[in-house]
């Protein structure tokens, strides 16, 4: 059976009620732990930073789980032209675009919170513009096939009918403009929420090197290392979290799929608290 | 001034860096079949065609970059700080990121194609001498141009990432812009010519991939020879374009009201991009019009 043949079982995607308040509790939790090393002196900056600092991480991760839905994702079927989308995976897409991102994001952290999250914001938003535009761009010129949506019949931004331009034997092919529209703000989403992400755990960790005196030239080299290196991990634990959520291929926020996102959010609180738990626990020896 | 001189032209060069390595890299991925599409190359066997086609996709493309770049970018800081001139040291982190792909492929094309002993699909020593070592040729050229690029960002346009922090950033990037906009060209165009030109694969045609050349049977490094006439450009300008704007926008609009210059360029471009996005859609769907009975695939 192809990947495009599978069908999600049953209740594949229902949202969980009791698996989602236990996911909140642990999460709580994982906040209150954090609350209670600050206070106990285990972690720098009194009982608030360290709690404040993993709210901010669990709400970055929270916005990376929601825009990994918008990013439309076609994976082995959209490169024969199967399934509407671009032809990869959806955690290593949403990834890509999360880390270009970041990149602007880190370049402009010195420039302020706001300017940081907002170039963040766009660094993702423009890599995905430009990947959806070469991707259209490779269906109309180099295979010559409009691009058509199987989930819709009407495309509803531009309004544009679906049906008739899609090939008999498919789900669709390439990224009508609803798909190119939910890539954006899937990589606007993604770059804000890794760069949040980034920018708590660097003003931590130098915030934490000062309280214990580690100074001079390295100490921020090290703190931008350490931040840079968790907040790529945590972009990778969430976006593989909300592949599985998606189970394989998504067009967009049109897709059925899409109405998923609560569950992945709900589960990248939980992963997130405890994963920044570890990332502040990281400079508690000190 | 000088510095934003400068500046612009690290950015140009840095791009230009990008479209080499973009388009390096959807070649060697397309000759070694390691994007989505290997999954056809995968399931061809078991609807009964055998083929000599390489297939060495473990993972995807954009954590295998992730990677041979983070390898290198690593092996060439290590040998930076060891005061090595720094060109030297990034060959010498190439070189050896190169060794362990040529390994990953060996031992990829070797595992994958022996799964399929059970469909009666041998593993072709001389497709194996052949095909990896040409990957290999690509997949210097992508890492060497990507680590030369990251190099430049820290040391001339200071970004506060060490180098081997910048090789995740960017080999993750290369791999995700590659595989995006490189996929489609060898997964439908090239390994489906039995099919309408002008149309998606049928779900039905799964696995009946082309196996025969001109001359005999198809290997894949005549996968490289096609695809590098649209699917290699394309990613190329792709991961080019991505490079060149990122950088540009800062180096040029981040003095702009503290920042948010950038901000604002960033959001133009992209408004740009969409706008010429939905003219390409409109003019496809003008020039091809509507999808016909006349053509429908047998």
């Amino acid at each position: 059976m192809s990947a495009i043949a599978a069908k999600p079982a049953g209740n594949a995607g229902a949202f969980q009620p009791v698996a989602s308040v236990i996911a909140i509790i642990l999460a709580v939790i994982f906040i209150g732990v954090a609350y209670l090393l600050g206070n106990t002196g285990i972690l720098s900056g009194g009982a608030m930073a360290p709690m404040m600092t993993l709210v901010g991480i669990i709400v970055g991760a929270a916005l990376i789980a929601f825009g990994v839905h918008f990013v439309p994702v076609g994976g082995a079927p959209a490169a024969m032209g199967q399934s509407p989308g671009i032809a990869t995976g959806v955690a290593m897409l949403a990834t890509g675009a999360g880390l270009a991102g970041l990149f602007g994001g880190a370049w402009a952290a010195s420039l302020g919170f706001g300017v940081a999250l907002a170039g963040g914001a766009i660094g993702g938003g423009l890599m995905m513009a430009i990947t959806c535009l070469m991707v259209n761009i490779s269906y109309v010129y180099g295979m010559g096939i409009p691009a058509a949506s199987g989930k819709v019949a009407k495309d509803p931004i531009t309004g544009d009918s679906q049906a008739e331009y899609k090939s008999q034997g498919t789900e669709g092919h390439g990224l009508p403009f609803i798909s190119y529209v939910g890539g954006v703000i899937g990589g606007l989403f993604g770059g804000l929420g890794g760069t949040l992400i980034y920018i708590q755990l660097l003003n931590f960790y130098n915030a934490s090197f000062a309280a214990v005196g580690i100074v001079g030239e390295d100490a921020p080299v090290l703190a931008v290392g350490l931040a840079g290196i968790f907040a790529i991990g945590m972009f990778l634990v969430i976006a593989v979290l909300s592949a599985y959520n998606i189970t394989g291929t998504i067009e967009g926020p049109h897709d059925p799929k899409f109405k998923r996102f609560p569950r992945a959010i709900v589960a990248a609180i939980c992963a997130s608290g405890i994963c920044g738990l570890v990332a502040l626990l990281v400079v508690a020896v000190l | 001034m000088q510095e934003i001189i400068i500046g612009i032209g690290v950015t140009a060069l840095a791009g230009a860096l990008a479209a080499v390595a973009g388009a390096a890299e959807d070649t060697e991925s397309n000759i070694g079949s390691q994007g989505d599409p290997n999954s056809q190359v995968q399931l061809a066997p078991q609807m009964g065609y055998t083929h000599r086609i390489y297939n060495k996709a473990v993972s995807g493309e954009p954590p295998a970059y992730t990677l041979w770049v983070t390898l290198a970018c690593g092996v060439a800081w290590a040998f930076i700080m060891m005061n090595v001139n720094a060109v030297l040291a990034i060959i010498f982190g190439t070189v050896l990121a190169t060794f362990v792909q040529g390994i990953y492929a060996t031992t990829a094309y070797l595992g994958r194609t022996a799964s399929l002993s059970k469909f009666g699909q041998p593993v072709f020593i001389d497709v194996l001498k052949s095909v990896t070592t040409v990957t290999m040729g690509h997949a210097f050229v992508a890492i060497f141009t990507t680590v030369t690029a990251c190099y430049l960002m820290s040391t001339v346009l200071h970004h506060p990432f060490a180098l081997p922090l910048l090789g995740v950033v960017w080999g993750l990037a290369l791999g995700a812009a590659g595989s995006a906009t490189g996929n489609p060209y060898y997964g439908k165009e090239r390994q489906y010519q039995n099919q309408k030109f002008g149309a998606g694969v049928p779900i039905s045609a799964s696995g009946n991939i082309v196996r025969y050349a001109e001359a005999g049977q198809r290997s894949s490094i005549d996968n490289g020879f096609f695809t590098a006439k649209l699917g290699g450009p394309a990613s190329g300008l792709c991961f080019g374009l991505i490079v060149f704007f990122e950088l540009w926008r800062t180096v040029l609009f981040e003095p702009i009201a503290n920042g948010w210059g950038a901000v604002v360029a960033g959001v133009v471009i992209i408004l740009i991009f969409m706008i010429i996005d939905r003219y390409v859609e409109v003019w496809a769907r003008k020039n091809y019009g509507p999808y016909t009975a006349a053509a429908t695939e047998a």
